[in-house]
């Protein structure tokens, strides 16, 4: 019964021919490691916030007067309700870090040089709509925390002359952050982002396939690197099968990710959701301690510290416009970024810098 | 190549002009607004309660003023209403930010109540007290004669602390009377209270452990202040028969107390199993990697 049914399957789709040339034929580097993984690690973890995200729906209410009594309703209330909020926000920490990971590995492994600048800008995109995500989603339980820190981030379009006032304007829907805001960033959080995300996503996957994988920059087998004139697939004929040598490093990662996600559920269920998390949002009292969550800590930082509120954003935007476009400044071939001390000076710096200000910006 | 070079760096250039003009702009603008300042660097961080800043913590701490009343700002920053948000002009009225009419009747301004009136100053808000301390033999005697224990008699009237049993003791009852009655009645509280106060615990660790706990919050809120208001008539035989009531309620809030934390032990259990499921996974996925290696 079941040969027959494969037998149906296989006459309809050939996916037997698809599994022996995009699984078993399909070779990557000899030398490929368990960073390349990142990737699917972070689509993985999209889905799931997906997921959690639909279920989530399903009782959420986008109303200042229900938001957080709905959040109540599924924290209490509804049957493993607690479970899918919880998947869910320990979820998009966990997604950004994946995301950061994915971004640091690629640039120290120089996996964005020449052809896959447009995979890294692409990439670079997902990961700023990651964060937008974040902070769109952070709004939607009307807690303290998530109305004060909503009423900081929408108040910096101030510092720009001119626009600022009416782009802020534009974010709350008013001159305080309210309701509409609410309905906003629901709506921005639900409808906006999700299809761009997956239209991001698709380009980016397809040349990730289309190009291939590249090869790590160090280790025992580093391929004589050829110009490239004209389009062709990256090929590795003597590599390791990617099923099942580089689907089990992918698996592995995949449960590791799941279960870094369920020790935190388990034993420090609040660890991102802070006392004023868990208080409903009052607009007419400020608490004492409001600070962004713990990836924007660092930019955060940053523009307490530059005393032109002005200049404070241009550079951040000019950092990101930095960030976005980066393979299009360093176009040196070499592409081991130990043989490159100055750029592997400027990458530590910029990590060390990251990590300073993040500390310092949580106190 | 060298077109490679080339865009790299009229990208570079490009940036650089952008930054150079935005930087003029800035400049121009000053890029400062008073808005933004109040916004973002002033209220969001700004440490402590914004009441401080008023014209009568200034006045009081000033030379201006009479050595005894400089000390009240300090006094009041140790005591509840101050962690509350309870500032000078919600008991003694007056308007804080307006220094010529701070202390205008107009305004509402009261001052220093008078001995007999303290009871209405502070009822204003403890409604409920205000009642049963007015039936109470306190109450009358301050009424009728003029003299009596009123509520900073017990509580003091700026370092203000969290009302607890405590309060009810030998030291200060016998500055009028014998201990006798305010001991027995002590007694009667103190389980009653040893309950609230186990619950109020409880309630901030499954709050701790996001069980959001709003309505057994309120209905536990609202038993504690009717219970203390329940003190102040000061009649054992009425707060016997009462404390009975006030343990039902108080058992009532403890069940779903209990149910919640059976609720969070069966979450801790549940995503726990997941948990290990997914190191035995990643243990299987690992041992299979190796070996197909």
């Amino acid at each position: 019964m079941v040969q027959r049914i494969r037998e149906w399957i296989e006459i309809r789709t050939g996916i037997s021919e698809l599994v022996r040339s995009q699984l078993i034929g399909y070779m990557v580097p000899r030398n490929i490691n368990i960073f390349y993984s990142l990737g699917i690690v972070a689509f993985v973890a999209y889905i799931i916030q997906a997921i959690t995200g639909i279920f989530l729906l399903i009782y959420y209410a986008p109303h200042e007067d229900h938001a957080f009594k709905s959040i109540q309703l599924i924290m209490n209330t509804v049957p493993y309700g607690w479970l899918f909020r919880l998947m869910h926000v320990v979820g998009s920490n966990l997604m950004v870090a994946v995301v950061f990971l994915h971004m640091l590995s690629v640039f120290f492994l120089q996996a964005y040089k020449k052809p896959r600048e447009l995979t890294w800008v692409i990439g670079a995109l997902m990961s700023l709509i990651t964060l937008t995500f974040c902070l769109s989603g952070y709004l939607l339980p009307w807690s303290q925390l998530s109305y004060w820190a909503t009423t900081i981030v929408t108040t910096m379009p101030t510092a720009f002359p001119v626009i600022g006032d009416f782009f802020t304007k534009l974010l709350r829907g008013g001159e305080q952050v309210s309701g509409v805001t609410l309905n906003r960033f629901f709506a921005v959080h639900v409808a906006f982002l999700p299809p761009l995300m997956l239209i991001l996503f698709g380009i980016h996957i397809f040349l990730v396939c289309r190009i291939g994988f590249s090869s790590p920059p160090f280790g025992k087998v580093i391929e004589e690197r050829k110009e490239w004139k004209e389009f062709r697939p990256e090929s590795y004929p003597d590599g390791h099968p990617f099923y099942p040598y580089f689907f089990s490093k992918e698996a592995f990662m995949i449960f590791l990710y799941f279960l870094a996600m369920f020790f935190i559920i388990s034993f420090a269920p609040a660890l991102f959701l802070p006392a004023d998390a868990n208080t409903p949002a009052d607009p007419l009292n400020t608490p004492e301690h409001v600070r962004p969550e713990w990836y924007f800590l660092a930019p955060y930082q940053m523009f307490k510290l530059i005393p032109n509120k002005f200049l404070g954003i241009i550079l951040q935007i000019t950092l990101v416009i930095l960030f976005i476009l980066w393979p299009f400044f360093d176009r040196l071939k070499e592409n081991n970024i130990l043989k490159r001390p100055r750029l592997l000076v400027l990458f530590l710096g910029v990590l060390s810098l990251w990590a300073v200000l993040t500390i310092w910006g949580s106190y | 190549m060298g077109g490679s070079y080339y865009m790299g760096f009229l990208l570079m250039r490009y940036l650089i002009s952008m930054i150079i003009f935005f930087s003029l702009i800035s400049i121009s603008e000053g890029g400062w607004k008073d808005v933004f300042k109040k916004e973002f660097l002033t209220a969001p961080w700004g440490k402590g309660p914004k009441i401080e800043r008023d014209v009568c913590i200034e006045c009081h701490t000033s030379e201006m003023i009479k050595s005894q009343y400089r000390e009240i700002p300090s006094e009041w920053r140790k005591s509840w209403h101050y962690e509350y948000r309870v500032a000078c002009h919600d008991c003694h009225g007056g308007d804080p930010r307006d220094a010529e009419k701070s202390m205008s009747p107009e305004r509402g301004f009261v001052g220093i109540p008078k001995h007999k009136n303290v009871p209405e100053f502070c009822g204003k808000c403890h409604i409920g007290i205000l009642e049963n301390y007015l039936e109470s033999d306190h109450g009358k005697a301050l009424k009728t004669i003029g003299k009596g224990p009123n509520c900073v008699t017990c509580h003091g009237s700026h370092n203000i602390q969290k009302a607890s049993i405590a309060i009810i003791n030998e030291g200060l009852c016998t500055r009028c009377h014998s201990y006798e009655r305010a001991k027995s009645i002590k007694a009667t509280l103190l389980l009653t209270e040893k309950k609230i106060k186990e619950i109020y615990d409880s309630l901030k660790t499954l709050r701790s452990r996001l069980i959001y706990t709003e309505d057994d919050d309120k209905i536990l809120f609202r038993t504690h202040v009717e219970f203390r208001a329940l003190f102040h008539t000061v009649d054992v035989n009425l707060v016997k028969d009462r404390t009975d009531e006030f343990s039902k309620r108080l058992s009532a809030i403890e069940v779903r107390v209990q149910k919640y934390f059976q609720e969070l032990e069966f979450r801790q259990n549940f995503t726990g199993i997941i948990m290990f499921i997914f190191i035995g996974l990643c243990i299987t996925v690992f041992l299979l990697g190796r070996k197909s290696e």
